[in-house]
């Protein structure tokens, strides 16, 4: 699947390159389908996300890594969206939270579990803790507590207090289990 | 009341109706609209505390790539009109000041400009460009700074920058502290905190080809920020002005017309205001009556009023409540340049103004009879309101709402409060969850003190003290009822039984042992939530007309049932707790009910919107109100199509039939339609059923109650503050949905432990911000907040059919004052006695004696 | 918070990133992870003209070890990566006990080890572990390769003595002598901050349990990353036991003066120092079983 978007011509680039900024041709695929942008090589990769891609389940908190609301899976990994430029995610694959339930529209174990638990109340932080936590599941199925605690602990939230977001990874984890996924 | 249609909904924790948009990432958050052909607006702000602007040169600015127009201080005085003061209270003297400021800047962070530009990226290089020329006055940095009389004033009208100084007395207080064995005293301080919601600011402004203004805004209270932005934008001559009504008799008559009901509904309220504030102000600052009606009269001018919109909103926690200069500047940037404007706030900026609080001083004294019963209460309060005021909300309503609650739910012989409030150079202080908090961060730590000095255990002064059942009804020595709804003592009570201080002594004494220091606090409080119908005119008499709402419930054509409220959703999961209430009301499933929400178009004017704890009280109860009453018109048309009466009307899931013959009934589209096809029309919404209803939730009991005892752990080695233990008991009457009222009382407590080990808005001496970024103003993680148990009580409101009662902001209240306490017990050995609400590793150290300070 | 417009460069080898910044000297920046020179563009507090991208710069992102023990971790080595080498594991224990303190993951999967050195911000970790293990630093340029001792490279807060025309292409940590222990400790304002200060340390120990060598450096102690080494003569032939330890952190406490700022005073981190000192010492004794 192809979704070009490129559009080297709008008022946008025309001024960056008046300001004297490179433009850059990306090529990324995000939940699995290709994008190819021009860009600002100057802007995040958070931006090229929300703004160029469309994509804006993924959110800017802080813009400066700390609150990790940007939080998305490259290549499998988890990382700051705010924290690299669109340029340099060249060739990758991005995961994003409109990337995590199936093609059917089922939710993911995690998304499952985040409702049974009522784990968010505004939810903007909601992105990256959804992916956060797919990260810390896909390399330990079975974590502790503490260690949810930990891993989560990269990413902010200001309305649940975190208790309700530790109980909806340990619901994923205990469906997860059962589910054998 | 048959109860023969309920669905069973309310008090289960039914998963959340917004949960499925919100996890899959398609929420609608203001960030997330790009129109075509937008704008993005950036604010130049100023490096200076406080500061003369002798000239702005924008022309670099104008001329750099992308730049669509940059607007300054001087032009938006020719298109706006300042803000105008809108509480005026006795003794208190309210600045007018534009969106943008042009002649002065009062803090680091000021708004002087706004570049519009192709991009935001594009935008911040060009105010780089534009240049001010400051010529700097002395910062007022802190509340000693401000009652130096030698001060710069903010605000030269002022006089001072002292805006408010105010005291009220209840009892006879010189009496009761000279027969009283002992007088206690002890001076409390607050640090400034922010409230930091996940989501900044932000707006985004649209103007049609007729001139009409839709506002997407991330805002607490929707209908307050159409009428404020249509009342200080698109500003004309008076002549202009009068112009256009004359030629548009019906505009001048509706709108006559609705200033009278206005007036009608509100009379009692408005006998009662004071006007001696208005008379202060206009010695202070005569200006403010001719500004006043300018805007009345271009209001009344105005072709249409802005449509303000909102679907998802990234938390607020009261900083949103306040209308920003920045909203009238955007919209007013959007009115010049005919191209939509969208201001996403970033972090920096949000830290800088987008709201603070909480900065109080607090001298406390207490007379008290060497028994522990309490006699008198004195407060010398300071307040400081920062270089703004927050608008509508800020220091002067919140004085008044902490000088009704500081005497808390004790039994007391005489108060008095006096409340002063200063101007300094810092960002402006709006309300935050549970706004006059610190009352019960002050009187409960004055009441350890207390006990400490007395040899009372804390938990046993305040028992002896409490209003308990038998002393009910009776009131607050401030004015408000107490009925049983003001059940902190049992509260206390309860939490005191979950407690066990045998262990906790065996685990003090083995932390010890590790070189850690193990406490235990408690704070108890009641709330107005949104408390009895006299409680808003002790605060401030005619406050009452903020309380009612206005919301209906209708049934579409098609059977569909449709809830409309001017609440303002931001996490608190009103999709789902009013679909449960209307549900139950109406006898249909969950997802059988929508609501309506986040658009001035379609739901009525509220002052408020979401904020005050009314989301369940005011608004809950206006759902349940009118549901009531189309289930009750259902019933009536069923009753006819099914030839039975009313009364024998039953429906369970939607279907709806005669009591106990389910199999032949009728659904919600075959009454619809047919009370269409017979000629039922709503007059607001032209549904076959519909009812709407002004509610302000009077009469129906309104506190809510809590007690909160938390175990610290401190290491002395290191400073760090841990909680073994941390408990909640809350009384806010019937639970809609016990999962998210845990929600609530959790994210409340994690907010109170962050303003005691992690939140200050830090300012430097000649202050400039020195938390600008997330690296220093520290919201805590999951591992520095412990789980937190939560224990319920439903003490019921007799007698009355809605008796939600709010339960937004009572984990904020209370955790601030049961931290503290158990940290001050924990270094009891060190004699340490906490005075500061913000206590770092620094100053816990400093506290404990292994350091001095530097 | 958008960064200010610059060139981007995206070199496909060594030699192209290096005439580069031979050709654009102060005016480029090295991009490798960027967490950290990503915020500061982003708070407009570093504006290079020029940004040489060396993410696809082929072979930096070797973990080697030498025949002799020696690890050497290349320029594009992410935290997370040396976190989960089990050659790390295996041969720079020290290396493997500080990677979970770095921020959290997210930001591990980006940041690289060695961006972190020559970054040099005194409060992370690893230049702390430069000094504990003596690490050789291996600048290149145009005019070639040339290395730098431990203690000749940090020369102030995020200063180094690496010229504006190299790139830090690797580090090289001398082989872990086999009967060293070590630990890392550190305490922040919250899980993952910048720590208010952090203990690394490294203890050999003789059968007789006494100490024969000991290496104490520390994080967000003053300008850079420092060594005690008064603290260190302490413990040199004295036995591994509490009392010693307890003498090194006093000397620790009164040696360092660390900067106050709003999130601890001089006085708060002095005695942190020597709390963190002591329980490191502690912790690290504990891996050989040699605490008195």
């Amino acid at each position: 699947m192809t979704d070009t978007t490129s559009n080297t011509d709008t008022p946008r680039l025309q001024a960056e390159r008046d300001a004297g900024g490179s433009i850059v041709d990306l090529s990324v695929t995000v939940n699995g389908t290709h994008h190819q942008v021009s860009v600002e090589a100057r802007r995040p990769l958070s931006d090229v996300i929300r703004e160029d891609i469309g994509l804006t389940g993924t959110h800017l908190g802080c813009e400066h890594g700390v609150c990790g609301a940007c939080t998305v899976l490259i290549d499998g990994e988890p990382a700051r969206s705010c924290l690299m430029l669109g340029a340099q995610a060249e060739g990758t694959e991005i995961t994003t939270i409109e990337g995590l339930a199936g093609p059917d529209g089922e939710l993911h174990p995690i998304q499952q579990a985040m409702m049974e638990a009522h784990g968010f109340q505004c939810a903007f932080c909601a992105p990256g803790f959804l992916m956060s936590a797919v990260a810390l599941l896909d390399e330990n199925p079975d974590p502790t507590t503490a260690e949810i605690r930990e891993e989560l602990s990269g990413n902010l939230c200001r309305c649940t207090g975190y208790q309700s977001i530790v109980a909806g990874v340990e619901t994923a984890v205990r469906v997860m289990k059962e589910s054998g996924k | 009341m048959s109860s023969t249609n309920r669905s069973g909904l309310v008090g289960q924790s039914v998963q959340r109706v917004e949960d499925d948009r919100l996890l899959r990432g398609n929420g609608q958050y203001i960030a997330d609209l790009d129109p075509d052909n937008v704008v993005h607006a950036v604010f130049v702000r100023s490096p200076m505390p406080h500061a003369k602007i002798n000239s702005i040169d924008a022309s670099a600015a104008r001329r750099a790539p992308g730049v669509v127009a940059v607007i300054t201080g001087d032009d938006l005085k020719d298109t706006t009109h300042p803000f105008p003061p809108l509480l005026m209270l006795p003794g208190l003297y309210t600045p007018m000041y534009h969106a943008l400021s042009a002649d002065k800047v009062r803090l680091v962070g000021d708004p002087v400009a706004v570049v519009l530009a192709e991009s935001r990226a594009l935008a911040e290089d060009a105010i780089e460009l534009v240049e001010v020329d400051y010529e700097p006055l002395e910062p007022v940095a802190d509340i000693a700074d401000a009652l130096s009389p030698s001060s710069e004033p903010l605000w030269e009208k002022a006089g001072s920058n002292v805006v408010m100084d105010h005291t009220d007395t209840f009892g006879d207080i010189d009496a009761v502290f000279a027969g009283a064995d002992r007088v206690i005293t002890e001076r409390f301080e607050c640090q400034r905190q922010s409230n930091q919601p996940m989501e900044t600011r932000g707006s985004l402004v649209m103007v049609d080809d007729d001139g009409h203004m839709t506002i997407h805004n991330a805002t607490q209270s929707s209908h307050a920020l159409r009428w404020l932005v249509a009342a200080l934008t698109d500003k004309q001559s008076m002549g202009a002005s009068l112009k256009a009504i004359a030629k548009n008799k019906d505009r001048r008559s509706s709108f006559a017309s609705g200033m009278k009901s206005f007036l009608q509904s509100n009379s009692d309220d408005l006998k009662d205001q004071d006007n001696s504030g208005a008379a202060a102000q206009f010695k202070k600052d005569k200006s403010f009556l001719g500004a006043m009606n300018k805007i009345g009269v271009g209001l009344l001018a105005k072709e249409s009023y802005p449509t303000v919109k909102a679907q998802d909103i990234g938390g607020g926690f009261g900083a949103k409540g306040s209308i920003a200069r920045e909203d009238i500047a955007v919209a007013a940037a959007a009115l010049s340049v005919g191209r939509p404007v969208k201001w996403i706030e970033d972090r920096i900026e949000n830290l800088m103004d987008g709201g603070q609080a909480r900065e109080e001083s607090m001298t406390v004294s207490i007379a008290v009879d060497n028994d522990g019963t309490f006699r008198g209460l004195k407060v010398d309060m300071v307040m400081d309101q920062g270089a703004y005021p927050g608008f509508p909300v800020g220091a002067p309503m919140i004085s008044k709402m902490i000088k009704v609650m500081f005497p808390g739910s004790y039994k007391w012989d005489a108060y008095e409060i006096r409340s002063r409030i200063v101007a300094t150079n810092k960002g402006k202080y709006v309300a935050y969850r549970g706004p006059w908090a610190n009352e019960t961060w002050a009187r409960e730590r004055m009441i350890d003190v207390t006990a400490a000095a007395l040899g009372i255990s804390p938990a046993e002064l305040r028992l002896k003290n409490m209003i308990g059942e038998d002393a009910m009804p009776t009131a607050m020595i401030t004015g408000p009822t107490i009925d049983a709804t003001m059940s902190t003592r049992k509260t206390l009570e309860h939490a005191l039984t979950l407690v066990d201080m045998e262990q906790f002594e065996a685990d003090r004494a083995e932390a010890a042992e590790r070189g850690h220091c193990l406490g235990i606090g408690i704070a108890s409080y009641h709330e107005a939530a949104p408390g009895p119908p006299n409680y808003w005119d002790s605060i401030n008499p005619g406050s009452g007309m903020l309380m009612p709402e206005e919301g209906y419930t209708t049934i579409e054509a098609d059977g569909s049932v449709v809830i409309y409220t001017s609440q303002m959703p931001h996490g608190q999961s009103h999709e789902t707790t009013y679909a449960q209430v209307a549900a139950d009301e109406l006898g249909v499933a969950l997802d059988d009910v929508k609501l309506v929400y986040g658009n001035t178009d379609k739901t009525s004017f509220s002052l408020i919107g979401t904020g005050g704890s009314r989301g369940g009280p005011i608004g809950g109860g206006v759902v349940r109100k009118t549901s009531r009453e189309v289930r009750r018109q259902i019933a009536e048309k069923a009753a006819d199509m099914l030839e039975c009466a009313a009364d024998d009307v039953e429906i369970i899931d939607g279907n709806i039939h005669v009591a106990g013959v389910p199999a032949r009934g009728i659904t919600f589209a075959e009454v619809a339609k047919q009370a269409a096809d017979d000629g039922a029309k709503g007059d607001k919404y032209g549904t076959p059923f519909e009812y709407g209803t002004n509610y302000n939730g009077a009469g129906d009991g309104g506190w809510s109650t809590a007690t909160q005892i938390c175990v610290v752990d401190i290491d002395l080695g290191t400073g760090k503050v841990t909680f073994p233990r941390y408990l909640v008991v809350e009384d806010c009457g019937p639970i809609i949905n016990p999962a998210i009222v845990n929600g609530q009382v959790r994210g409340g407590v994690a907010q109170g432990i962050g303003s005691v080990l992690y939140e200050q808005a830090t300012y430097d001496e000649d202050a400039n911000l020195q938390s600008a970024t997330y690296m220093d103003y520290l919201l805590p993680t999951a591992m520095e907040i412990p789980e937190v148990e939560v224990h319920h009580l439903e003490t019921h409101s007799e007698g009355f059919e809605n008796d939600f009662r709010g339960v937004g902001e009572g984990g904020m209240i209370g955790a601030p004052a049961a931290v503290t306490n158990a940290i001050e017990n924990a270094l009891s050995d060190y004699n340490a006695r906490v005075t500061t609400q913000y206590l770092p590793p620094t100053k816990i150290l400093e506290l404990a004696g292994q350091i001095s300070p530097d | 918070m958008k960064a200010p417009p610059f060139i981007y460069h995206r070199p496909e080898t060594l030699d192209e990133a290096l005439a580069l910044l031979t050709e654009h000297g102060d005016d480029a920046k090295v991009l490798a992870g960027g967490q950290s020179l990503i915020p500061l563009m982003g708070l407009r507090m570093g504006r290079p003209a020029h940004v040489v991208d060396i993410g696809r710069v082929p072979k930096l992102d070797a973990i080697h070890v030498d025949s002799d023990g020696a690890v050497t971790i290349g320029a594009l080595v992410r935290h997370e990566q040396a976190n989960k080498s089990p050659a790390i594991a295996e041969h720079a224990p020290l290396i493997a006990q500080t990677m979970p303190w770095v921020a959290h993951r997210a930001i591990r999967t980006r940041g690289t080890v060695v961006g972190s050195i020559a970054h040099a911000d005194p409060a992370a970790e690893m230049p702390a572990v430069v000094l504990a293990t003596q690490a050789t630093m291996t600048a290149t340029s145009t005019r070639g390769d040339r290395t730098i001792a431990a203690n000749d490279f940090f020369e102030g807060y995020l200063d180094t003595a690496l010229e504006a025309d190299e790139i830090l292409t690797s580090v090289t940590f001398p082989a872990w002598p086999a009967n060293a222990v070590s630990a890392v400790t550190e305490v922040a304002r919250r899980h993952g901050d910048y720590a208010l200060v952090g203990f690394v340390g490294k203890l050999v120990v003789g059968d007789d349990n006494v100490i024969t060598d000991a290496a104490l450096a520390f994080l967000g102690a003053a300008s850079t990353a420092v060594r005690v080494t008064a603290a260190e003569a302490v413990l040199q032939g004295a036995p591994a036991n509490d009392e010693s330890f307890a003498a090194a952190a006093e000397v620790v406490s009164a040696e360092l003066e660390p900067p106050s700022d709003i999130h601890g005073s001089t006085a708060y981190r002095k005695h942190l120092a020597g709390t963190l000192t002591l329980r490191g010492l502690q912790s690290a004794a504990n891996r050989i079983g040699a605490s008195a």
